[in-house]
This record gives C-alpha cells, structure tokens and sequence, in this order.
C-alpha cells in the first residue's frame, strides 16, 4: 500500500474538514491510507500529494465526493442498539401523538422525524417501522421522514432500500424481515410502502439548515463524535434551532452534550436518555 | 482445523456413500439424506454449517426446495448444489436464489474441496468479525451506562449549583440564611 508523508497527511486531513467538517488528525494515518490508497491509485496518481492537487482542480466534484464517500464511516445497523427505538415507540411517539392530536375531526396529526446522519438509511427504515408497527393504520398522519448524509454513495443506497446479506442479518428481527422486504437472491428490498414514507437527500451538517423546517424528533447520533468541539457545539445549536419547543433529540448511546449544548436538558427513560429543549 | 458440519442430500446411495467418506476423510463431520426432504427434517433437528445438494430428488422437495428451506432456517447456511451438465442454468438460477456455488456431475472431488476451503475461510473471517463486534457491542454498553449515569448526574449537579448562586446572590436574606439555604441545597439529594 502506497504510503502517505507527515505533510500530505496534514494537507489531505484539512481538505476533508474543509468539504465535509470531518476531523482526523495525525493519528488517523492508517485510515486515511487504506481508504484512499485506491482512489489514488485509480486516478493514476504517483502520490497522495498529486491526487490532491487532482482533486482540488476537478471543477465537477467528481473526486471529492469519491474522498467523502470512502472516508465517511457507513457503520450502521437496523435498529442499531435497540434502546433509542425503545424511547421511540413507548415513550416518544405516543407522547408526541398525545401532544399532536389536532382537536378537529378530518385533521391529521403531523409527525416530523430527522435522521441527521442517516448513511445507507437503515436507522431512519428502523424508525419508519417502529412507527408502522405502533400507528397500523397511517392515513391519519402526515408523517415526514428525512434522512440526510454527507455521502452520495450511502445516500445512493439508502434512497434504493436494498441491502446485502450481512446487512440484513444483523439487528433485524426476521418478523420484520419477512414483513417489510421483499428479497431477490442475495438482495432484499425495502417494500415500496416503507420506502414511500421516506426521503434521503444531500446535507453537509456543517452548513446551514435553512429550508429543513421544524422537527419533532432528531436523530444525530454516531456523527458529531468525527467533528471539532467547536463544531459539536455549533451542530447541536443549530439543532436545537430546529427542534419543537417540546420536540426530542436523540444521540448515540455513548454520546454527551456535557460541555457541548446547554440548550438541552438530558433525560432518562428505560435506560436511555433523550434530550429536549430547556 | 476443519470443524465444518455438512449435511449431504442425494438420492443415489453410491453418491452418498462416496460423499460420506470422501468428504470424512476430508475432516468434515457428514450427515447424509436420501432425499430432500429427509434433508429438510434433518435440518430442522440439527445445525449444519454447510449443504451439498442434488437438484433433482424424487418426492416434495428438490434441490432448490432445499435451498430455500435452509435461508429460510438460517441466513449463515451455505448451499452447494449439484447438477448434471444440461441443467447448468438451472444451478445459476439457483445461485441467485443464494446457492454459494455448483458442480457438475460428475463431482470433482478435489474441486469440492477447494471451494469448501474457501467457504470455511469466509466463515472464519466473519465469526471473527462477529466476535469483535460482540466485544465491542460490550464495551459500548457499558461506556454508555457511565456516560449516561455521569450526564444524568452532571445534570442534577448543574441545576443545585444554579439554585445556589440564585440563593447566595439572593440580597433579601441576610448571610447567615443564605448560608444555611445554600448548604440546604448542597445536602438535597
């Protein structure tokens, strides 16, 4: 494997905070090697330092994306630990339809959900189900689903609903599998009622949230532990500018907003914790 | 170390008896099933890591019944199949059904083996990965009960902290009350 020099290491690692706000530092020598070794070998390039170049002169992106897409880290399950769809379906929604029940008849209750860092979609799939599995009968919601990701691949994906063997054998109960895919060979697709309720689009967090509008829950987890402190406090800020006065923040199980946000107080419920607004 | 336990079906009992020695000598534990669904029962009693199936048997069950009985049990399950030369595109069809792999008769024995390597190798790696998921998965729960446990408890500390600036900076109450107030606050659970 081609190597990578101190000072490409510290070039390649400010270009990638600057386009997707993700923050490695010497440390992640190992990584930036065996995820863009073959980018750099497949642009022809003798180094790392000319692959950069290349890629700061590629006027369509094309080759920023490839780095966002092979750095940003798509580890994900369905119904990654199972605590926060837990919140979800015995506390969250029902206090949220509680709060939301319009008090006229024909009116539908909107559920607005945000998967901030939704990668290849299973965490938003998961909450689509348990909202499927808790509300049955949908024609009296408007529920609103996005998911949103810095990486065109993983977006690419999500937005398709098909997932591999490996990725369907792990946290996904076969009740549900069998329930809400549908699979070709070694491919299993989300069926088209699921994937309807849903959207995946492109959103760096880094940049502004104009046009998302309000959220009753958000999920950002797993994704602010790859930014600065200052960006983390920024991010959650922001968030928290985008909540309902009464909406719910989840973040990742090993996650803090200690230090980060004091927009939020932390609550437990079960033995997970969600966030609101002070 | 080969510790693959492999479920033979096949209707031919020369087949079978070459299968079951062949592949014992091998290393691998054999069963053999005369027919799919003797295969399929046995299935149902036991785990095998790995079938090895005749797509044509006589009674209910077929080759790729087979293959769709043992997904259906368990994902993990690899299915070979066997086939005579002119049904070849029916071992592609069942290799998208989730078949691992195929041969034609007459079986190569050697070849079987090989792809049997390969199919523990792949096996290995992924119990390995699964493993170190595990330990992770462990790990992570803890950290997040501690994390929990000291967000909850930073929290709690943030809000006494808050009542007792407000009560020491609360100039209607002489010092000695407020004192007394703050140290109230401070031994509150």
């Amino acid at each position: 494997m081609m190597k990578i020099s101190t000072d490409e290491i510290k070039l390649i690692t400010k270009y990638i905070y600057d386009a997707s706000g993700i923050y490695l530092d010497e440390s992640k020598k190992y990584l930036l090697e065996t995820r863009l070794n073959v980018l750099v070998q497949e642009h022809g390039c003798a180094t790392y330092l000319e692959f950069l170049q290349k890629a700061k002169v590629d006027a369509s992106k094309t080759i920023e994306r490839k780095i966002i897409d092979a750095i940003s880290t798509n580890e994900t399950l369905f119904f990654r630990d199972t605590g926060p769809f837990q919140l979800l379906q015995h506390k969250i929604f029902p206090e949220l339809i509680d709060a939301r029940s319009p008090r006229m008849a024909g009116m539908k209750t909107p559920l607005k959900i945000w998967s901030a860092a939704s990668s290849t979609g299973q965490e938003l799939y998961s909450v689509a189900i348990v909202l499927q599995e808790l509300l049955g009968d949908l024609s009296k919601y408007t529920v609103k689903l996005l998911g949103t990701d810095i990486s065109d691949a993983a977006l690419a994906q999500a937005s398709s609903g098909k997932y591999n063997k490996f990725e369907i054998e792990r946290g996904l109960p076969r009740d549900k599998l069998a329930r809400y895919f549908t699979s070709s060979g070694q491919t299993w697709k989300v069926n088209d009622h699921l994937r309807s309720m849903v959207n995946f689009r492109k959103l760096n967090l880094m940049q502004s949230f104009t046009g998302l509008g309000k959220f009753d829950v958000v999920l950002c987890r797993n994704v602010a532990i790859y930014f600065t402190l200052e960006d983390r406090k920024k991010l959650f800020n922001r968030i928290a500018d985008v909540l309902e006065p009464d909406g719910y923040l989840l973040i990742g199980s090993t996650e803090s907003l200690t230090g980060i946000c004091a927009r939020f107080i932390p609550k437990r419920h079960l033995r997970s914790i969600f966030y609101q607004l002070k | 170390m080969k510790t693959m336990t492999i479920l033979v079906a096949d209707d031919d009992p020369v087949i079978r008896k070459l299968f079951e020695k062949r592949l014992h000598r091998e290393g691998y534990e054999v069963s053999v099933a005369a027919d799919g669904v003797e295969a399929a029962r046995m299935l149902d009693k036991e785990h095998y890591d790995v079938v090895i199936t005749d797509l044509v048997m006589p009674g209910d069950i077929g080759g790729i019944e087979l293959l769709n009985i043992a997904k259906e049990k368990d994902l993990g399950i690899e299915v070979i199949v066997i086939t005579a030369h002119s049904s070849v595109d029916t071992a592609v069809d069942a290799m998208k059904k989730g078949a691992v792999d195929y041969l034609e008769k007459p079986v190569n024995f050697e070849e079987l083996f090989l792809r049997l390597e390969k199919i523990w190798e792949v096996k290995s790696l992924l119990k390995n990965a699964g493993d170190l998921r595990e330990a992770m998965d462990v790990t992570e729960t803890s950290a997040a009960q501690t994390i929990q446990d000291l967000e909850m408890l930073n929290n709690g500390l943030q809000g006494k902290l808050e009542r007792i600036e407000a009560i020491l900076n609360d100039l209607r109450l002489d010092e000695y009350s407020r004192i007394e107030q703050a140290l109230q606050v401070i031994e509150s659970r």
